[in-house]
């Protein structure tokens, strides 16, 4: 669990970040947004000192970060930047080994989990493990920058802006593949980004930080129906709000008993999905079946727009 | 490197190694050369002795201007030496804009005859390429990569050597080889104050109006520079493939 507790950054008479305070448990993913100057690199480099805090601490797992020795606290945290920054003079396997290497591993040992993460991130071992940075696409990048940063079994890691170099199309694979990992691993993310999209799809909890401070710490849920201030209100997009409700949802929530004409739907697909089939086949319920393909009732128009409603 | 230049190397390297080995075999080609029945080859000493003594004090000048130079350039990229980037630029600078002849001039009456005041000179006129060199290639690397290296608890002197030398290496080296190939032919001057070197034959010929010497010795020097800078480039171009970069990015 990660504690951060009333911390700042000052730059002389500027305030970076201004007392901010949130927790994040065991195994989630905080997403940090804001707009560009915000704060949120700052806030998060304080997590593993690349900055040092003017005032307030960071605790990991209850022990204060201070108290750490800077390169031990950071050979514990996984770090994933924009752009990556992978070694140009290392091959992919000896990138991926970084941390481990200063961690003194075996041989052995160092290369089984090179091994384990090539294949973990689809990356067959034989074609990329001897090939440079520069002879990898953007999104084979990526992800060697991910299996860089897990290469020492980090129980947190650290992500400022790590789509940001990638295409959408790529992109979306990427946060896909990063959500699999994460739940498989169960590692505590805290990620950067200006991309709200990408804060609802990745994120347990939502910050949202404007000039310095945070605004809210809330779940994606509660960020749509309460927005504690008109830049959240805005900055969530009022027009999208509802969808962005929907796509939060499964199926199973809007379940109706019956049954219905048409191809079904599956009961853990986003209510937002089963909308945009409901109009696109032009049907006012369609069928829908669970995991093993059985029937289980059926999903209808009326029903999944209740569930786009402010609370209100 | 094409295949016709690769062959046209190792025939000037074949070339070489036969002059300097056996010289009387070319005698026939200096021969038009002389005046008055004067000797064709260089006859007050072993050319092979000279060529290795030449390339002995080129050696030994370039690895001290190196390794100052590199470790300058390493400090004043360094947080703590940063404020003395601008006065070791100009004491370096200073060493480039002494002629190497000025050099040799100021030593001598301190250290005397031979290869001490030489290897100053050169040792002071080699500084400079490889300083600066060693700064560009080490303010080259990106700081993604250094703030990749900082944030998975490299320490100052991990990152150094493991990142940011490395990455560095073929720009330094083309700063050594720069600093080589100026000293294989300011060398030849150190035979006015006795240093043992190529420039002996250049100046024996001068002496005696022979041009056949002074071509000798020039031709050698020449040869070993072409040599030695084919070489050196040939190393830089395969660290630098390497990294990636264009082979033209560094020249």
């Amino acid at each position: 669990m990660i504690e951060i507790e009333r911390l700042t950054k000052r730059y002389g008479a500027t305030t970076v970040v201004d007392d901010v305070s949130l927790r994040v448990e065991d195994g989630a993913i905080a997403v940090v947004v804001g707009t560009s100057g915000a704060g949120k690199s700052t806030l998060l480099r304080m997590i593993n000192r690349l900055v040092e805090p003017s005032a307030g601490r960071v605790l990991i797992d209850g022990e204060d970060t201070m108290a750490i020795p800077e390169d031990q606290l950071r050979h514990r945290i996984g770090y994933v930047i924009q752009g990556y920054g992978l070694f140009p003079h290392r091959t992919v396997a000896e990138n991926i080994a970084t941390v481990p290497r200063l961690l003194g591993w075996d041989k052995r040992r160092i290369a089984a989990r090179v091994e384990e993460l090539l294949d973990l991130f689809q990356l067959d071992p034989a074609e990329f493990a001897g090939k440079f940075p520069h002879e990898l696409s953007g999104g084979q990048q990526q992800r060697v920058g991910v299996a860089r940063a897990l290469a020492a079994k980090p129980a947190l890691l650290l992500m400022d802006e790590p789509f940001g170099a990638l295409d959408p199309v790529i992109r979306s694979k990427a946060q896909v593949d990063l959500l699999a990992i994460q739940r498989r691993l169960g590692t505590t993310i805290v990620l950067v980004t200006h991309d709200m999209n990408e804060a609802f799809q990745l994120g347990d909890k939502i910050a949202v930080m404007d000039q310095a401070r945070l605004l809210q710490y809330d779940t994606p849920a509660q960020l749509l129906t309460h927005p504690a201030e008109a830049f959240v209100e805005q900055l969530v997009g009022t027009a999208e709000r509802p969808f962005r409700l929907l796509s939060l949802l499964h199926v199973q929530a809007a379940l109706e008993a019956g049954d219905a004409e048409g191809e079904p739907i599956r009961i853990t697909d986003s209510l937002r999905d089963a909308l945009s089939r409901l109009i696109w086949v032009g049907r006012e319920a369609l069928p829908v079946v669970d995991a093993s393909g059985a029937l289980v009732g059926r999903v209808s128009v009326q029903g999944i727009l209740a569930h786009g409603r402010s609370a209100a | 490197m094409s295949r016709r230049s690769f062959i046209l190397r190792a025939a000037a390297l074949f070339l070489l190694v036969l002059f300097i080995a056996a010289p009387q075999l070319f005698a026939f080609a200096f021969k038009p050369l002389t005046i008055n029945d004067a000797p064709a080859i260089y006859n007050q000493g072993s050319l092979l002795a000279l060529t290795l003594s030449h390339l002995r004090i080129v050696f030994l000048a370039t690895l001290a201007s190196t390794v100052l130079a590199v470790g300058l350039g390493i400090f004043v990229t360094r947080p703590s030496g940063s404020e003395f980037l601008p006065l070791s630029r100009s004491l370096v600078n200073i060493g480039q804009t002494f002629p190497p002849i000025a050099v040799l001039a100021i030593a001598v009456p301190l250290v005397g005859f031979g290869e001490k005041p030489t290897f100053i000179a050169l040792f002071l006129y080699g500084l400079l390429p490889i300083f600066e060199n060693t700064l560009t290639g080490l303010m080259e690397v990106s700081p993604q990569t250094l703030e990749a290296a900082k944030g998975m608890g490299m320490n100052p002197r991990q990152r150094l050597l493991q990142v940011e030398l490395p990455l560095a290496f073929p720009v330094i080296l083309a700063g050594i080889r720069l600093s080589v190939i100026i000293s294989l032919g300011t060398a030849t001057i150190g035979s006015t104050v006795a240093a043992k070197g190529l420039g002996e034959v250049i100046i024996a010929g001068l002496q005696s109006n022979n041009v056949a010497f002074v071509l000798q010795g020039g031709l050698v020097v020449a040869l070993l520079a072409v040599l030695i800078h084919d070489g050196l480039g040939l190393a830089e171009r395969m660290a630098a493939r390497r990294l990636g970069r264009p082979l033209d990015e560094i020249s």
